[in-house]
This record gives structure tokens, sequence and C-alpha cells, in this order.
């Protein structure tokens, strides 16, 4: 965004300075400040290792897909509070359709995403048409979606299907090419096909909203809806494409959750949609819309990661203390963001007093 | 020459639960005009405007622009049919930045990418034909608010429009910022664009304007030719009445030995407004002069308690008096209105009734809750008693019109019977009716022995009005003066001594 070429470093440097990016700053500063902590205090066991790093993305992936999706919805002002149950409804469909009627997974997938996809539409037409505040109507649709999960089965259902076995299993290890062969650089690094999903919506995400008019329009909707209606956006077809592309990244963070516990169950993933919410506000993005960017959800991502993994590398500490360190950390970015939030509002009833006393 | 008409408006009616809104009017705009629009609150300019930018659907008669008969649907479509339009209020988003302001909806594309290169590149150049070297790749909301009309209004003037329509574009804009406007105006003028321009300000008018056309209660007046109507007729026309009749105000006699009501000493902030003493009588008007910043609103919020002084004391009804917050102000006899009323003032949401109702509840304590008897008996005297235009109580007051969302707020401090009554530009953005109205209705307080403190930026208001003045500059006390014998000039004389010095700050 910044265009630097035609500009002298003066404008790149107010470029780099321009406050619309404090709350990512932010985010990466925090990220790094407890990265090399837990490199200072468990680098010998192995924290700093690609191994480490990259399990951040393989257990976290699905959270990360979704949260692609979330921040969309949080920066038109809006929550869903369905994502959870779409993602868990995703896991019995594929569950029960492979394992207990047999179907193509490939068929199984296809009709999670005609619901979930629909369902996200659906909510996201209810929002705006019929002016149901979205916290109530996701709310909704959380209910139907942990409804039908449970009429379904309400058995844990273990997957047992060729093709999610191999999409499961596939790695990709990292190469590199030395003394005429190509070798692993790290042995037992690797990604997986749900990391590569959740960078390819993070790109997608990226793209949407930086590069394309309808990821400007979701911006201008957060900033100030009224407003948007009057520069003559389409805010009502805006709205409804978000709600239903959350949908569907629920649905894919569905399958990816499937892919790495290889079950379907009605009652996971049971408030996960706190979580993703959780990550989108670590990652800078304002609950009353308007500000957040894809790479800041990335690093709340990873952030939120790795308080587990600090703690199991402490091996002392019970689990739970991860939802304090989550907790702690989320009271911390919100009150970042109405530091930034009403120092901006100060600074411009000042400019506004003194462009007054000049008339 | 009605030939070169682009937009011609015929009979139009537009009808609201309760009021005719629009009662057969016919507009009409040529290519290469200003069409001033002209009316009081409420008389149908902005019902009139929301028509042709389809916010509002007519209810009868023809819509003709550019030949062809046109029914807007939504704001997009009168944008796409060539209708721009820049509010009264800044209708920008204010996180993204001023150059994504004036282009979202219709940025340039490149490989299916937004250029954002061109949308710096283009917006600068647009913001410096307004004179404004400004970074716009800033969020809009660093920048103050006439900045931000100047971008909305460069956002409608980039739109390659055959009408735009501004509606009350200059009131948060200075002297300077006004004229370049309308220089920008006169531009576009040449280019052929129809322009109609909605104002308060009469000198506005008659320095752009090639026709101008007057709505009164929802009822055309007429059409006229600026030579050919004069300020006097003009107003006489928007107002219905005599202008003598509605300025025929005159200030109130104040006893010599009334008892002081309101005695402020040397209350301050250091940094921001210092040593201000004033006292008050009962049933003096006090008007308080000075340029927007000079400390008025400031000293008027001290006073009420709404920031608290941190030097000097207060004195009220004679005893000293401790006021913290506005609270303690409110319990002590004091009632404030304040500057913005639609940020601090009006509860767009909630109806009339319970608006006017809000400050007795407040004062009564919540365990003391008003019967619904008793609001609606407080809100039908008011309304009666201030002429407040609604078809009943249980209208929300947002959808009143500015004046009469005022007088709604004058009602609810009026309705707890207040010693000392201070009054932040309670005439700001209001016609010129409703303006005279409201300084009648705080003349008819002073007679019953209220004690007001009156803020405007208008000094032909202020003179009217006020038994004493209390000039403010560069937030200090610079003079008090007697409103009898005080002219405009002579206060424009004191204000301008020291302005000198204070012109350098901004950059």
């Amino acid at each position: 965004m910044s265009d630097s070429r035609n500009s002298s470093s003066r404008s790149l440097i107010s470029s780099i300075m321009n406050p619309k990016f404090i709350m990512v700053y932010a985010t990466v500063g925090i990220f790094l400040v407890i990265y090399l902590f837990g490199a200072a205090a468990y680098g010998s066991k192995g924290f700093t290792t690609l191994r480490t790093f990259t399990n951040l993305f393989i257990d976290n992936a699905y959270y990360g897909i979704s949260a692609v999706g979330m921040t969309m919805v949080l920066i038109t002002g809006g929550i869903d509070l369905s994502v959870g149950a779409v993602a868990s409804l995703t896991g019995m469909f594929i569950a029960y359709g492979t394992s207990v009627l047999g179907l193509n997974p490939w068929l199984c997938i296809a009709f999670s995403l005609v619901v979930g996809v629909g369902l996200g539409l659906l909510m996201g037409w209810v929002i705006h048409y019929l002016n149901v505040p979205p916290f109530i109507t996701t709310l909704t649709g959380m209910f139907l979606a942990r409804g039908v999960c449970a009429l379904i089965s309400r058995e844990s259902i273990e997957i047992k299907n060729e093709t999610i076995d191999a999409l499961a299993s596939w790695k990709l290890y990292f190469m590199q090419f030395k003394d005429g062969e190509w070798v692993r650089i790290r042995p037992s690094a690797y990604i997986n096909f749900n990391v590569i999903l959740f960078l390819v919506m993070l790109l997608l995400g990226i793209y949407l909203l930086q590069r394309t008019r309808f990821g400007r329009n979701i911006y201008a909707i957060g900033g100030n809806e009224q407003s948007a209606k009057l520069m003559g956006l389409p805010v009502g077809r805006t709205k409804i494409l978000v709600y239903g592309f959350n949908g569907l990244c629920s649905v894919l963070a569905g399958i990816a959750y499937a892919l790495y516990v290889k079950s379907g169950w009605n009652l996971s993933l049971q408030g996960a949609e706190l979580d993703v919410i959780t990550c989108a506000v670590i990652g800078g993005t304002l609950l009353t819309g308007g500000e957040g960017y894809m790479i800041g959800t990335l690093f709340g991502v990873l952030l939120k990661s790795m308080i587990p993994a600090l703690i199991t590398f402490n091996g002392n500490l019970l689990s739970w203390w991860g939802k304090i360190a989550t907790g702690l950390l989320l009271l911390l970015f919100i009150c970042i963001q109405k530091i930034v939030v009403s120092s901006t509002e100060r600074r411009n009833s000042r400019t506004k007093k003194t462009k007054k006393s000049k008339a | 020459m009605p030939e070169n008409n682009i937009l011609e408006m015929r009979q139009i009616e537009i009808q609201f639960p309760g009021v005719k809104a629009l009662d057969k009017v016919d507009f009409s705009l040529r290519a290469g005009e200003i069409h001033s629009l002209l009316g009081e609150n409420g008389a149908g300019k902005s019902t009139l405007i929301k028509c042709l930018t389809g916010v509002h659907h007519k209810d009868g008669g023809t819509i003709i622009l550019d030949g062809r008969e046109v029914q807007p649907q939504s704001p997009q479509n009168a944008i796409e049919l060539g209708i721009s339009t820049v509010y009264q209020e800044v209708n920008l988003c204010p996180n993204l930045t001023v150059a994504e302001n004036i282009f979202v909806g219709r940025q340039p594309m490149k490989f299916g990418q937004i250029d954002w290169r061109t949308i710096n590149r283009r917006a600068r150049e647009l913001m410096r034909r307004f004179h404004l070297d400004i970074d716009v790749s800033r969020p809009l909301s660093y920048y103050s608010t006439a900045v931000q009309q100047m971008v909305s209004i460069a956002r409608a003037v980039d739109v390659q429009a055959k009408i735009l329509i501004l509606d009350e574009p200059t009131s948060s804009l200075d002297d300077n910022e006004v004229k370049l406007l309308f220089q920008v105006m006169r531009d576009l003028k040449a280019e052929g664009m129809g322009i109609i321009f909605i104002t308060h300000f009469l000198d506005q008018v008659y320095a752009v304007s090639d026709r101008l056309t007057i709505l009164r209660n929802g009822h055309l007046v007429g059409t006229y030719n600026i030579e050919d109507i004069s300020k006097v007729e003009l107003v006489t026309q928007m107002v219905g009445k005599d202008m003598d009749t509605i300025f025929n105000l005159k200030r109130v006699n104040v006893d010599k030995d009334a008892p002081y009501m309101l005695s402020a000493r040397h209350i301050g902030i250091p940094g921001q407004v210092e040593d201000i003493s004033v006292s008050l009588r009962k049933g003096e008007l006090m008007g308080f002069a000075g340029l927007l910043g000079s400390g008025r609103t400031e000293t008027a919020e001290m006073l009420f308690g709404a920031t608290k002084i941190a030097n000097g004391e207060i004195e009220l009804n004679g005893k000293k008096t401790d006021i913290r917050k506005p609270y303690d102000a409110l319990m002590n006899g004091m009632a404030f209105c304040p500057e913005d009323r639609k940020v601090d003032g009006i509860i767009g949401d909630l109806s009339i009734r319970e608006n006017i109702a809000l400050a007795v509840q407040a004062r009564r304590g919540f365990m003391h809750p008003l019967s619904r008897k008793e609001q609606n008996d407080l809100a039908d005297k008011y309304i009666q008693a201030l002429g407040i235009a609604t078809p009943n109580a249980e209208k929300k007051i947002g959808e009143l019109s500015g004046g009469n969302q005022q007088k709604v707020i004058l009602a609810r401090w009026m309705a707890t019977n207040p010693k000392v009554l201070i009054l932040d530009e309670p005439t700001r953005g209001i016609d010129i009716g409703a303006k005279a109205e409201i300084q009648r209705l705080m003349l008819e307080m002073c007679e019953d022995g209220v004690s007001v403190i009156f803020i405007s930026s208008e000094l032909d208001e202020i003179i009217r009005c006020s038994n004493r003045i209390v000039v403010m500059r560069d937030r200090e006390k610079v003079a008090e003066t007697d409103g009898a014998d005080c002219t405009q000039e002579k206060i424009l004389s004191i204000i301008a001594e020291g302005a000198q010095s204070a012109g350098g700050a901004e950059s």
C-alpha cells in the first residue's frame, strides 16, 4: 500500500508510522517478546526448533482457518458465534457419511460446503434485511447446527476412510538440494494439508481484504455503515457475502479438525468460536468494527497457540494456566486498543480546537 | 431558457405519517448554474433532496433528469444516475484513508486488484485542487472536521456527476475554506455541472447563487433570480411573517440591586482556561462572545461541573458551593444545554416525551419515577409552550428538524425550573425563525427571574439579548461590557487586538 517508489523517504517513514498499523505492530511485538522469552527459558529443551514452530501451525490450523473468516465478520462490526458448531457439524457429516453410510468423502465435503455456506448466507440475510443483531442471529445458527449434530449421532464416530487417511497423513518436508540429491533440512519438521489450507485461506483473505472492492467495502461498513450506504456501496450484498465466506471458513475449519482428530463428535469444538474471536482480537481486530488485518490475525493465532506450547515445555504447570494466560493476553490487547482509540480521539479533538481557534 | 434544464422535479409530493412533508413542489436546475434551496428547518429542503437521492420515495409527481423520467431507488442508484451529494454531517468512513474515502466503491483496478498507487496519486492531486497538501494515506479520523468536509466534497466532485448537491457544506468551514469551496463551485459550474446549494448563511447564498428556490412548510414559495430578490424579502418569504415582529426582541431590564445568583472567582484549569471571574444577577442574561476555541465552552463546562475546576471558587445563591460533577450543579438549580446537540444533547431513539422528562427525572432520583401521566403533562405543556412542530409527543426526537430538537433540549432544562441556565450555541445550525423563537424563550425566562448565560458565535444575537457581555479570547476573559451600549464593531475590535499573535500557531 505504501507508494515508496515515487515518494521521498520522508513519506515512506510516514506510511510506516501510519497510525492504522499500530495494533499489528503491538501484536507482532508481543509475539516476538514471548517467543524470545520461550527461547531463553526453554531453548535448551528445543523450543526454538523448526519442529516446534511448525507444530504451532499444525496444532492450530483449524483455528486459523476459521479466524480468517471471523476477522472479516468482525471488521464489518458483526460477530459469528456459529463457527464452532458449523465446524463440528462438518466433522459429523464427514464421519457419519464416510464411516456409517459409506459415501464418497468428497461428496460429504461438498454437502458440508453447501450447508455451511448456505447457513452463513442465510444468517447474513437475516442480519441485514430483518435487522436482527448478529449476536442473536448467529447464536440461533449455533444452536441449529449443534442440534443437527446431535440428531446425526450422539456417539463419537471414528473416521475410517482411505482418502481421509491419505489426506491426514500427507506431509510436506522442507527439502534442500544437496550433494546431488534432495534431503530434508530438518528431519522431523514438516507441514501438512491443514497448514497449507490455512496459509491458502490466509492469502485469500489478504487478497480479498486489501485488493478487492469487496474487501474495502467490508472496512467501510465497519467504519460507518450509514455512510457506506450513502456513499452508494452495496452494503447488503457485502454483509451477506461476508457471512457466507465465514460459513465457508467454518466448513474448511471443520474439515481440518476432522483430519486432525480423525473422528466426528457432536460435542467437539464447544466454545471454539470464542477461541477464534480471541485470536482475531489479539491480532488487532476491533470488536467495534472497521479495523483489522489478516496478518495480525495470523500472529494472533500464533500467539494464542504458543501459550499451551510454553506450558508443555515447562512441564510442571497445569494446562489450565493456558486459559489464564490467554485471558490476560486478551485483557492486555483490549486495553491497548482502548488506549490507541482514545488517544486518536484526543488528538483529533485537539487538532479540531486549534483549527477552530485559527478561524 | 427552460430548454437546458438538466433536472426538473414537477408536483413532487411526499407523505410522512401524520404530516405532508412536500406538497406539489416544483423545482428545476439548469446545467451550469448554482441554485440555492432555502427554507426554515422542517420546510422540506432535506426531504426534497432525499427524494432526489433515493433515500425517500415520492408519493406523487415526476422527476425528469436530462429529458428522461427517473425514480432514484437508493443512494447507490442516484449516484449511478449522476446525482452526487455532500451531506451536512460528514458521511465518510473515519477508519479508511483519505484517498480511499474518495475512491471507495469505484476504485481503479489493475490486473484484478485495486490499484492503490493510482488511488493515492489521484487523491493527492484532487486534494491539491482544494489547496490541501495532506498525507492522503492517513486515516480520515486523523484530520479535522473541516478537512473531512473537504474530502467529502472532493469525493462528490470526482464522480463526474451531472448534479452536485451540497447540503450545508459550510457549517464546519472557516472563511478561507468557504472561499475555496466557492471557487471550486464556480469551476464546476463553468464545466456545466448543476449545483444545488443549501445553507443557512444568506450572505453565502448571495455570494455564489444564480437562482434560489424558497420552501415553506412543505410548499413551494417561489423561484427567483438572485438579482430580483432582496435579503429582507427573502427572509420574509422564508419565515412567512414580517421580519420586524421577529426581531422586535427587547432585552430584559435587570434590577441593579438584584442578588447575585452565580459568582465565579478566578476559576480555571492550568493550561486550559485560566482565571475567569464572572457574576450573574437574578434575571440577567449574560452573553459570552468570542471566536470558536476562545474558551467559552470550557468556561461554561467548568461552571456546570462538566470539567472539574482546579483553581478558584464558585458561589451559588450567595453560598460557596463545591461543584465537582454535573449532578451537583443540577441539584443546585443549574442547567446546561451543551454545544453539540447531536452528540451531547439529544437521545435520538427516545421520544420527545422521554427526552423532555430526562433532566427532571435525574433530579428526582431513580427512586421516585415520574408517572406516565406526569411525563405526558410535562411533554404536552412544553410542546405547546415552545411550539414544537410534531404530530405527538411520542415521535422520536431524532426524526425532528434541528430547530425543533433544540427546542426539546431547551424544554428538558426549562422543566427543571432552573435558577441558572447555560446555553451553549443554542441557535447554531437552525434557521432564522427558530433562532428568533429560541431568543424569545430565553428572554421570557429572564423575565421570570432565571439567570441565563448565552454563548453564541453570532454577535448580533448576543448584542440583541444580553444585559452584559463577556468577551473571551485565547482562553481568557478579556473584557466585560454592558449590553446596552455595545456594538458589533466594539466587540470585534476587542477580539481582533490579540488575534495577530494567535494566528501563527497553525501550520
